[in-house]
């Protein structure tokens, strides 16, 4: 079996927001059924889930994919603890399928009920004992990385501006995204925005939302039978450097985390960049989406906002971006947030999406995490023929 | 703040407490490391001892925080690597400096010290010329 002939066939979003009277299992349940409802398929047809068990409460011993069986009533054939969703849940969910460990797997995950106000979400800031008492949180960390680039290309600070606006003004026209209705925005307003973290400005940096998201995964075989055109993965690959958010990244280093994964992936499909028809890029920040550009290679070294805007990453550009509004404007649900990726790839690939729909998408990347984070993973993901 | 794993980086935390920088050095081939594992990352011999540093090095990169990450946070705040010359790194926080202006990379620092929650940690300053 090839990895093309796994299909994803139903997609699950709850309502994303920025609070949510639910909890995270409430949303993952939720955006389950959703995704088992779009797919045509019942709780009783799933025989595999890749998720972790998002709390609150557990099993006795950790990890809790067990239980999901119980929460499902359903023996399950194979579970995976995966971490987080998004690609690196749906190789997981690949692999279990291709080695003949189940035939139909949920993905599912979000967070609710988790976040508080005032301060930078719990949930980016490692309690590590070399990180913690220095004030280090996730967007810091990308900072770090991000400042050592401006130094050397000083005039990408004004394109990340560019990209920032763009992918917040789609978002703004989803009726889904948590930003709905908010903007227009222009660079100037990304750059005169409240400072977080330099050289992010508040516009610059995604959101801290909270949502469920799901996918089911299947055989193309057992596909052709249910009532979307299915979505296959062309190809995939994932890097590690080191444990996210203790040793800071080395900016020569995690400047081109993911162009690996994005030789594997392009040879795998057969493909290039230039078929890319729309890019579900993980924009943890505005620099984040400008350097995957080089490092999938999309263009040379020091041209990811320069590219982006020659070539035009909204909705009416040549390589739209983040169509959903992203994680800048839509939503961003912590180890959830990966899975959003896979669900916009496949509405634009399906032909579902309405207004900011991309006429003729074939091709799609969905992506995750960055420089960073110092871990990278993308799919690239095509109707079946 | 989570305590330090127990055995792997009590000394440095010792050493921390009376103002002495220390850091991991593999006795089987020589390297420095940070953050303190389990085994040396070139070689994986556990047979490493902290060694004193001599607190110098240079600015990797640095920024400026501008929002608290946990309420207690004064802000802004400057936080940073810096690349020791003896070859480690340490995420640190910058102080003092002339007009308390962010350092830029490369500028050469050294380890001062400043009390947080009860411990000694150590931040860099610029060194004047």
């Amino acid at each position: 079996m090839r990895i093309d002939e796994v299909a994803i066939v139903g997609v699950g979003l709850t309502p994303q927001q920025k609070r949510s009277d639910r909890n995270s299992l409430q949303v993952a349940l939720d955006a389950a059924k959703l995704a088992l409802a779009d797919a045509g398929l019942r709780h009783t047809d799933l025989d595999g889930i890749a998720a972790r068990w998002p709390g609150p409460g557990g099993t006795v011993l950790a990890p809790g994919s067990a239980d999901w069986s119980t929460l499902l009533g359903v023996p399950l054939d194979w579970i995976g603890d995966s971490y987080p969703q998004g690609v690196p849940a749906l190789l997981d969910a690949a692999g279990a399928i291709m080695t003949g460990q189940a035939t139909t797997v949920l993905i599912t995950g979000g967070q609710a009920g988790v976040l508080g106000g005032g301060s930078v979400a719990a949930y980016t800031q490692p309690g590590n004992e070399f990180v913690a008492p220095f004030g280090a949180f996730t967007s810091a960390h990308f900072a770090l990385v991000a400042q050592r680039h401006l130094a050397r290309y000083p005039h990408a600070r004004q394109g990340m501006a560019e990209i920032a606006a763009t992918i917040r003004n789609v978002g703004a026209a989803n009726p889904e995204a948590v930003m709905a209705g908010r903007g227009p925005y222009t660079a100037e307003d990304v750059l005169a925005a409240t400072p977080i973290v330099d050289p992010f400005t508040l516009l610059d940096l995604c959101l801290a939302s909270e949502g469920g998201a799901a996918v089911v995964v299947t055989t193309l075989q057992r596909a052709r039978d249910l009532p979307h055109p299915p979505v296959v993965v062309l190809g995939a690959g994932m890097e590690w450097l080191r444990q996210q958010y203790v040793d800071p990244a080395r900016y020569e280093q995690a400047w081109t985390i993911g162009s690996r994964a994005a030789a594997k992936a392009f040879t795998q499909a057969g493909l290039g960049p230039s078929d890319v028809d729309v890019a579900q890029l993980y924009d943890v920040n505005s620099l984040e989406v400008a350097r995957q550009f080089e490092a999938l290679g999309f263009c040379g070294p020091g041209e990811g906002t320069d590219f982006a805007l020659a070539t035009g990453i909204g909705l009416d550009g040549k390589l739209p971006t983040c169509t959903d509004g992203g994680l800048l404007a839509c939503s961003h649900i912590g180890w959830g947030g990966p899975t959003l990726k896979l669900v916009e790839a496949v509405r634009q690939l399906r032909g579902t999406c309405g207004d900011r729909q991309v006429a003729g998408a074939e091709v799609a990347i969905a992506s995750g995490a960055g420089s960073g984070a110092q871990y990278y993973n993308l799919a690239l993901l095509g109707r079946a023929r | 703040m989570t305590a330090p794993a127990p055995g792997l980086t009590d000394a440095f935390w010792a050493a921390a407490s009376r103002r002495e920088l220390v850091r991991p050095v593999c006795r089987a081939c020589g390297r420095n490391f940070f953050t303190p594992q389990v085994a040396c990352p070139t070689c994986l011999s556990e047979d490493w001892t902290y060694e004193h540093s001599a607190g110098r090095g240079r600015v990797y990169s640095a920024t400026v925080v501008h929002k608290p990450p946990s309420p207690g946070f004064a802000v802004p705040f400057r936080l940073g690597i810096v690349d020791l010359d003896e070859g480690w790194s340490i995420l640190t926080e910058f102080v003092d400096g002339p007009d308390g202006r962010l350092p830029a990379i490369d500028t050469p620092v050294q380890v001062a010290w400043i009390e947080r929650d009860g411990r000694t940690l150590p931040a860099f300053t610029e060194v004047l010329p």
